[in-house]
């Protein structure tokens, strides 16, 4: 009988303390990231808020069917963060005398692409960036990554992206208020690294084209640092060198306008060098991890910038495709706006 | 006097309606008080000069790698937050270019006056000029009298390179014969490098009083470093060997020495400065960097030049809106090791 207690005793005291880990683990994450706002279980985000209705009224933004592309040319030699890097390579195999197939004579060519996700035109998804090993909806990431994938908060749970794109031109904004310094590797204006776009700023973009942020929209940054992107690989370390981008302040303020994700015409959408030096990426944090709106990096702008400059209108319908690609934190897209 | 005070009597609706649009103004009137105070302050900026110590390229100051650039650049992106329009000169450690820079700063109506030159004679000329201008004067490093001074603390850095150096020999190498070496330009006055050296003498007899410790003057030469330390070396085989240096370059040189008399088992370093030669980028692969924690050079001392701006505009608007502020502000000196150089300075340069 007394053998018996002490056996429950130590599987008492074994189970308590295996269950430590994970127990302090999933406390630390309450204390460091906020829940989602759809639930303990929601590993969407903010595509929660691209619904039916929001999709319906975006599409009253396509009144002549023209499509603006907004991405950029996906090859070796574009700018890439840190130590990504792109490789390219043809099979065409069946091309080689005697390499074709049947009495048709069919032949076939395929690419093996060798990358990063986060390449080109890219959607950073909810398991890029966290704080620690805590990420979007308080998740503790450690317990779920594998030696290739995560096991949760893979671009599979995204919803869709069709809803409004709304675009805001900071040359102009920054040439209208005076206050324009551009960079000279540029060759069309763009504003200089380290400009911190601010919430007043966004707003005086929005009120050029007279729009509201409503929620559901994708918000559109032109800063034209995209240009230094189209010379690759001539600019390439100054495209890398820095950015100008949006600080904290303009961050809060777009999580407070329930937006599903912002982009720009930079590698980080954020202003680089940031505010403070002793912290590190920081408005991805802000966006991504407390409150799942998606950043998209490297948008081409210029040329929906040229059309709304040219139409005054600055929305469109935002069409971009991310990939089920499951346990993955990020994926290069393509999008266009449609107008 | 109180009769012809009184309000006429009013009907009971007119009263009413009275009584709702005095209620609105009492609403409207502290918004509109905050919208003209908020318009105020968004209005109100502030000019400020900023004189450099020297911006020639490849000139670095205080002992340190970090050059005139660095310090400026800081005070680029330190400024963003704050309601103030920099005006840059560049001192060129020249007492005549010192004050013709005051000239032009108090033409321009300049609202405060931040002043870098290790000239004290010449700044106390700069500090007479300005305040009968009325200008306010912020100093750096070298005092402007009866001006608010930020500065390094050379032998608190030193102290924490030495307690570093001691605490590794204490527990690494505790009963094996250990030396201390004090390496760099050590006669170095206007850098303040003696400080520096006796503050690092300091810290290694922190944890190991009894330690025996050998300068070696470089004489502002690290290519001395090599052949100076090789010496050293050679005289103390069997010796563990725990290295203050007074820079970041004759710490990198002293590993170097370590590893061409085959010692390395035997050396641990500590640097000063933490400039970019010894801390990089993601890609860099520096020498403090988290994939290299098992490197002799321990770590180095951070002196944050290149964060001067964001630690003195704070002082400086603070003077600007009147505020007080210490007569003297230090520099908080960090040891920068390979497991918190991401945290101190984490990387955003992608190239």
């Amino acid at each position: 009988m007394r053998r018996k207690s002490l056996f429950v005793i130590a599987v008492m005291l074994t189970s308590l303390i295996a269950s430590v880990p994970a127990a302090m683990a999933q406390t630390d994450c309450k204390t460091i990231v906020p829940a989602s706002p759809w639930g303990p279980n929601d590993q969407t985000g903010a595509t929660n808020r691209v619904t039916p209705a929001v999709t319906k009224a975006a599409a009253a933004e396509i009144k002549d069917g023209k499509v603006v592309v907004m991405s950029y040319p996906l090859t070796d030699g574009i700018p890439l963060f840190g130590t990504r890097f792109t490789k390219t390579i043809l099979t065409a195999t069946t091309l080689a005398p005697g390499g074709a197939l049947g009495e048709n004579q069919l032949t076939y060519m395929e690419d093996t692409w060798l990358s990063q996700s986060h390449v080109g035109t890219h959607l950073d998804g909810m398991g890029h960036i966290g704080r620690k090993d805590c990420y979007y909806n308080q998740t503790p990431m450690g317990k779920f990554i594998t030696q290739n994938n995560m096991t949760k908060l893979g671009l599979e749970h995204l919803k869709s992206f069709a809803t409004r794109g709304v675009l805001v031109d900071m040359v102009k904004v920054y040439q209208a208020a005076n206050k324009f310094k551009g960079n000279s590797a540029c060759k069309k204006p763009c504003l200089e690294k380290g400009t911190v776009i601010t919430k007043a700023d966004i707003e005086a973009g929005l009120k050029m084209y007279n729009v509201t942020l409503r929620e559901g929209d994708i918000l559109i940054i032109h800063t034209g640092w995209g240009n230094l992107f189209e010379q690759f690989p001539a600019q390439n370390a100054v495209y890398n060198s820095g950015e100008p981008g949006i600080g904290k302040e303009a961050g809060n303020w777009l999580v407070s306008q329930k937006i599903v994700a912002v982009g720009s015409d930079t590698w980080g959408v954020e202003v680089i060098p940031g505010e403070d030096p002793k912290e590190a990426f920081i408005v991805h944090n802000i966006l991504l991890t407390d409150a799942g709106i998606h950043i998209i990096e490297n948008v081409r702008t210029d040329l929906m910038a040229a059309e709304a400059d040219q139409t005054k209108r600055a929305t469109f319908f935002f069409s971009m495709t991310v990939p089920k690609a499951v346990g993955l934190t990020g994926n290069f897209v393509a999008i266009e706006g449609i107008r | 006097m109180g009769r012809a005070l009184r309000t006429p009597a009013l009907p009971g609706g007119r009263r009413r309606c009275v009584m709702w649009v005095n209620l609105a103004w009492l609403l409207l009137l502290p918004w509109l008080g905050g919208t003209v105070l908020l318009a105020f302050a968004q209005e109100r900026r502030y000019t400020v000069a900023f004189a450099n110590l020297t911006e020639e390229p490849g000139t670095t100051l205080e002992g340190t790698g970090f050059t005139g650039r660095d310090v400026r650049e800081s005070f680029v992106l330190a400024v963003r937050r704050y309601p103030i329009d920099l005006v840059f000169y560049d001192n060129q450690r020249d007492p005549r270019k010192a004050l013709a820079n005051v000239e032009d700063a108090v033409a321009r109506k300049v609202d405060l006056y931040i002043q870098y030159l290790d000239d004290p004679a010449t700044n106390i000329k700069v500090g007479q000029r300005l305040r009968g201008a009325g200008v306010g004067v912020l100093a750096i490093n070298t005092p402007v009298p009866d001006a608010p001074l930020y500065t390094m603390d050379n032998r608190v850095a030193g102290r924490i390179a030495g307690e570093a150096l001691s605490e590794y020999g204490g527990r690494n190498w505790r009963g094996l014969p250990t030396i201390g070496v004090v390496l760099g330009h050590l006669q170095a006055q206007a850098h303040r490098v003696p400080e520096r050296a006796q503050g690092a003498t300091e810290g290694l007899k922190r944890h190991l009083p009894a330690i025996r410790i050998i300068p070696v003057d470089t004489q502002g030469n690290p290519a001395q470093v090599a052949p100076l330390l090789a010496k050293v070396l050679a005289s103390h085989p069997s010796t563990k060997i725990l290295v203050a240096a007074m820079d970041d370059a004759s710490a990198l040189a002293a590993k170097i020495a370590l590893e061409s008399a085959g010692r390395v088992p035997d050396g641990a370093i500590v640097g000063q400065g933490v400039d970019r030669s010894v801390h990089g980028g993601m890609n860099d692969r520096k020498e403090i960097d988290p994939s290299n924690r098992g490197s002799i050079v321990v770590g180095s001392v951070a002196f944050y030049l290149d964060r001067y701006g964001y630690e003195i505009l704070p002082l400086a608007i603070r003077m600007l809106r009147g505020e007080t502020v210490a007569p003297r502000t230090v520099t908080a000196h960090r040891l920068i090791t390979a497991a918190n150089v991401f945290i101190e300075y984490p990387p955003y340069d992608m190239n």
